[in-house]
Order: C-alpha cells, then sequence, then structure tokens
C-alpha cells in the first residue's frame, strides 16, 4: 500500500521524465534516439496517470496506461519499420540530414 | 480512502444500441478487414476493386450516419458516456465521409500512374477515417487518445507510401516524430486533467470543473488543459507547432495529401470543439488568450510564408496553416454563443470541398512514376484545359473568401461570431490577412491565363480521366452549392450544434 506522502515524488518523476523526453526530442539528431525520447514522453504521461489513479483510488487511470502502452507499441512498429526503410535507402541517419525539401 | 481497495465497476456489457450507434465505425471496421483479406486474393492487376469495395463501405456508412442523424434526435451517449450519438458526430461523420470518398475515387489512377497502387491504401484509409470518426464521436479521454492514435498511425505509414521514394519516406519520418510529440503533450495533459478532476469522461470533467469554479481553479488542471490544446495544435497545423506541415505535404503522395490535409483537421477540429468549448467552458477565461493567439499567429505566419512559395502544395500547405488560424477564432468565441460552433463547421465543410478539389488537380498533374507540383507547370492550362483551370480559379477563389463561394461563408461566420463576442480584434486581424492571401491565390489562378513562352517546354499534362472529372465536377458543385444555398447547411450545422453532448454549460443564442 502506497502512502500519500510518496505521491508527490511520483509526480514529480513524471514531470522529470516528460521534460527529459522532450529536450531529448528538440535537441537530439538521431531518428532513433528521437524516437526513445517520445517513448519517454509516453511513458511520463503513464507514470502520472498509474500515480493519479492509485492517489484517486479510481482504476480508469491505471487502464488507461494500458491503452497508451498498446498504442506506443504499435507506434514504435511503424515508426522503426520507416527508420530501416531509410536506412535502407542509403541515408544517413540524422534527422539534420533530412531535409530533401528546403522552404 | 486510500486503505481500500480501488472501487472496480460491475462488469457491464454493451447494449444492442450501443453497437448500433456505432454503425458507421462498424462498417469500416469490417470494410477495413475486409480489404486486407481480399488483397491477399486479388491479381495485381485488379487492385482497382479494392476501391470499388472501399467506396461501397464508405457509403454504407454514410448512409447509416445519415441515419443516425434521424435516430439520434436529441442526443445520447453510447457505452456508458464514453461515445457521443449527436447529431454533431453525424454531421462531422458526413463530412470525413464524403472527403475519403472523393479520395477513393481519385487515387487508383494517381497510384498507377506512380507505380504505387498497393492493395493496403484503401484498408490504410478506411482505417484512418474509423479513428476520425471515433474521435469526432469521442465523450471519453482514452478514447479521444485512441482515435487519434489510430488516424495518425495509418497517416504515417500512408505518408510513406511510395516506399523507393526518399521525400515520400522524409515525410513519413517527420510527421512520425513529430506526431509523437504532440501525442506526449496530449496524453500529459489529459493525465494531469483526469488526475485533478478524477474522472476521463467529458461529462464528468466539466461538472467537476464547473464544481471547482466556485472556489480556485486548480493550477495543474489549467497546465493539463494547455497541454491538450498543444496537442491538437499539431494536429491541426497551428502556428507555432506547424513545422511538419510543408514538408509533409509535399513528401506524401498527392492523393494521400489530399486526404490528410483535410480529414485530419476536421477530424482534429470536431474533438476540439467538443473538448474546449463544450467540457471546458468554465475555465475559459484561460484558455480563450491562449487559443486567439494561436489563431492570430496561425493566420500570420501561414499567410506570409505561402506568399514566397514556388510549389503548389506547400503553397497549399501553408494556405491550411492559415485556414486552421481562422477556424480556430471559431473555436475562440465565447462557449455560451452557439455561432462559433456553427461558424466551424461550416467552414470545415466549406474547406474540405474547396481543399479536395484544389489537391485533386495536383493528383491530375502528377506525371508518371513522381509528383509534378511546380507552379509553371500550371502556365497556360486554361487554353489546354480549360474546365480544369476553370476548376481550380474557383477553388482558389473560395480558398480566399470571396463571394458567392463556400469559403466565403465559412469565414464568413466565424468572423461573425467573433465580432458577436467582442473579439472583433480577431476579426479584423482575419480579414486583414485574407487580403494578403488573395495575392498568392490568385497569382496562381492569374498564372494558368497567361500563355506560355514560345521556347517552354509543353507541360506533359495528361487526359483528365473520368474518375478525376467526376471528384472535379463534384468539389465545384460543392463548392458553389455551399457559397449560394447557404441555409441548406447552416440549419444543418445549427442542428448538429444544438444537440451537441456533453450539455454542460447553458449555450443560447
Amino acid at each position: 500500500m502506497i502512502s500519500t506522502g510518496l505521491f508527490p515524488y511520483m509526480l514529480g518523476l513524471s514531470a522529470f521524465l516528460f521534460t527529459v523526453g522532450a529536450t531529448g526530442v528538440l535537441i537530439r539528431r538521431n531518428p532513433l534516439v528521437v524516437f526513445m525520447c517520445i517513448e519517454l514522453m509516453l511513458n511520463a504521461g503513464n507514470v502520472a496517470l498509474i500515480a493519479y489513479g492509485r492517489f484517486l483510488n479510481s482504476v480508469e487511470g491505471q487502464i488507461f496506461a494500458f491503452m497508451v502502452i498498446i498504442v506506443a507499441a504499435a507506434e514504435v512498429v511503424v515508426g522503426l519499420a520507416l527508420i530501416t526503410q531509410i536506412f535502407r535507402l542509403g541515408r544517413e541517419l540524422d534527422v539534420d540530414d533530412i531535409s530533401e525539401m528546403s522552404e | 480512502m486510500l486503505a481500500q481497495a480501488a472501487t472496480i465497476p460491475a462488469l457491464v456489457t454493451p447494449t444492442g444500441r450501443d453497437l448500433l450507434g456505432l454503425l458507421p465505425e462498424l462498417i469500416l471496421g469490417a470494410a477495413f478487414v475486409l480489404l486486407m483479406a481480399l488483397d491477399a486474393f486479388l491479381p495485381s492487376t485488379r487492385r482497382s476493386w479494392l476501391a470499388v469495395v472501399a467506396f461501397i463501405s464508405l457509403a454504407a456508412a454514410f448512409g447509416a450516419s445519415m441515419w443516425g442523424w434521424f435516430d439520434s434526435g436529441s442526443g445520447r451517449t453510447l457505452y456508458f458516456g464514453a461515445f457521443a450519438y449527436d447529431r454533431y458526430s453525424m454531421f462531422v461523420n458526413a463530412i470525413l465521409l464524403v472527403s475519403s470518398a472523393l479520395v477513393v475515387i481519385i487515387s487508383p489512377q494517381y497510384l498507377n500512374r506512380r507505380g504505387i497502387h498497393h492493395g493496403e491504401y484503401y484498408a490504410l484509409i478506411l482505417a484512418s477515417t474509423t479513428g476520425m470518426m471515433i474521435l469526432a464521436g469521442a465523450m471519453n479521454l482514452m478514447v479521444i487518445f485512441l482515435g487519434i492514435e489510430l488516424l495518425s498511425i495509418s497517416l504515417y505509414v500512408l505518408s510513406g507510401f511510395s516506399r523507393g521514394d526518399e521525400r515520400s519516406q522524409e515525410a513519413a519520418l517527420k510527421y512520425l516524430l513529430l506526431g509523437g510529440f504532440a501525442s506526449g503533450f496530449l496524453l500529459y495533459g489529459m493525465a494531469l486533467v483526469y488526475g485533478e478532476t478524477g474522472h476521463t469522461q467529458l461529462a464528468q470533467i466539466g461538472l467537476a470543473l464547473r464544481a471547482a469554479q466556485t472556489s480556485s481553479v486548480d493550477p495543474l488542471v489549467l497546465v493539463g488543459v494547455i497541454l491538450v490544446f498543444i496537442g491538437f495544435a499539431f494536429k491541426v497545423s497551428a502556428v507555432p507547432f506547424h513545422t511538419w506541415t510543408p514538408d509533409v505535404y509535399q513528401g506524401a503522395p498527392t492523393s494521400v495529401t489530399t486526404f490528410m490535409s483535410v480529414t485530419t483537421k476536421v477530424a482534429a477540429f470536431a474533438a476540439l470543439v467538443r473538448v474546449f468549448t463544450y467540457t471546458f467552458p468554465y475555465v475559459y477565461t484561460h484558455w480563450q488568450v491562449i487559443v486567439s493567439l494561436v489563431a492570430i499567429l496561425s493566420m500570420l505566419v501561414g499567410n506570409i510564408a505561402a506568399l514566397t512559395q514556388t510549389s503548389l502544395k506547400r503553397m497549399l500547405a501553408y494556405s491550411g496553416i492559415a485556414q486552421a488560424g481562422y477556424i480556430l477564432i471559431g473555436v475562440a468565441v465565447d462557449p455560451r454563443v452557439a455561432l462559433g460552433t456553427i461558424g466551424v463547421l461550416y467552414y470545415l465543410a466549406a474547406y474540405a470541398v474547396t481543399n479536395i478539389g484544389a489537391f485533386a488537380v495536383i493528383t491530375v498533374m502528377a506525371g508518371r512514376g513522381e509528383d509534378l507540383d511546380s507552379y509553371s507547370g500550371l502556365r497556360g492550362l486554361a487554353f489546354r484545359r480549360p474546365y480544369v483551370a476553370a476548376a481550380m480559379g474557383l477553388f482558389l477563389l473560395s480558398l480566399g473568401g470571396f463571394p458567392p463561394t463556400a469559403g466565403f461563408f465559412g469565414k464568413f461566420f466565424v468572423f461573425a461570431a467573433a465580432i458577436k463576442t467582442g473579439l472583433t480584434p480577431l476579426a479584423i486581424w482575419g480579414i486583414v490577412t485574407s487580403a494578403v492571401s488573395v495575392f498568392y491565390y490568385l497569382r496562381v489562378a492569374l498564372l494558368m491565363y497567361q500563355r506560355p513562352a514560345e521556347d517552354e517546354r509543353e507541360y506533359a499534362w495528361s487526359r483528365t480521366s473520368l474518375s478525376a472529372g467526376i471528384v472535379l465536377a463534384a468539389t465545384t458543385a460543392g463548392t458553389l452549392v455551399l457559397g449560394i444555398f447557404v441555409f441548406l447547411l447552416y440549419n444543418a450545422a445549427s442542428a448538429a450544434q444544438s444537440g451537441l453532448l456533453p450539455a454542460i454549460a447553458s449555450s443560447s443564442g
């Protein structure tokens, strides 16, 4: 049984993870790492959902987190397939270099 | 309270009425499975049959939505409040299904010419449309999230549908990374809203916000509301969350761009209105500033950037960003005034017919194996393809907001709503930026009526096929009908607005 005292720390952890993820998306250049940072953001949402669910004594937060896990898995499948395809077309994996189209 | 185990609701099963209310979504879901199975058995020369199956299922779903329009009456919820069965969602369904059907009609010829006619295309279009319809009817944060992800993931695949084309792959990757980024914001915002109000059902969130209004508003709820708005702003490509739009629109196959430029915006705005105008009206004063600011920036940046483009697809992408700004005015008005929502609905319908028409012309332009969309290709079009040029001219006038076209009344209702609620500066800003937009729309229109230079290479326009002709005729007729017989759609939009769930705030006038 978790104590109420832990709740602010869990929320703090999720905010920290979210910030790390969002910062990573903005500053990292490798699409794989950017993708990992997006997963980090989604999982920060999961931590917040589960913490709130526990705090509020409602199952909705946990169900929501399960849905997010499934969605994130589907997104990973598509994302990795795309990154592999770009790699096969002979591109460097750097999001700054992936700019065939210009302003 | 914390010592008890979490309360688990009694196991309940959906009733037949719940399933019947979801008929349009179920039809498309079944057709998706059918198409995937058919694709395995059909010889590759018969791929156009898949388009026929997809079209029939879209027509059936449209029929089911029309039946739902009359059956839903004043509106009720399905699945214990998680899904809305009201005229609003049926109205949005109708726009989505007609748009998808037009895209399906124009696709086989285009895909064949580009050499990317694979069977999954139609299945993915249907999956994406299903996600959009779920988004339009969603009354629960989880359902909204699932709807957005279903439509987005299908679109990521569709953007990269031209597998050997680097531009298409680049578009898909950019869309995926920025779309995932937006999902992160949306989810975190939803987590905060859920946590601070204690509910995921929109109706209960609205009631909790109303109850909290008497004391002070929790700052974490406001952070959640703003994060949810950022997530939606990415999907409708509003500034400053628009950076992916031009690249994705240009790189994706043109028929996919046609599809996503219209339907994503329609579905995302439908959910945005339901969530902000009808669920968060009690924190209106807090989000109104942000929505207005994003609207102002979108109108400015979209229109200015569109001026300097030389690619039709990029120009229409920036124009779409500007149009998102105009529609956002309708969201930013006081939730108690119904005209804002009616304006948004009218604008979405007008934008759908006009933009599909304009992109259909670019689809006709496509050469063998590649997309051609430079301005120079249009030069002298009026002398070789007078009807296509006339239709394109009409679409450009409608996008610019000239009467008597659909685009004029879309803007008219939205601006009228802004003036009525004391947001006159927004309306004036909208009119000023519309005047700017006339430059780049008319620049393209005039190009079509210029004689090509003597030494210029003749642009290889393929023959306008029957399917492209049907789409151009339908969108031209739609643009004119919505611009002349205004009250046909206005009355429907007004009926859609009056039954909109969740009915928390008492809206009038």
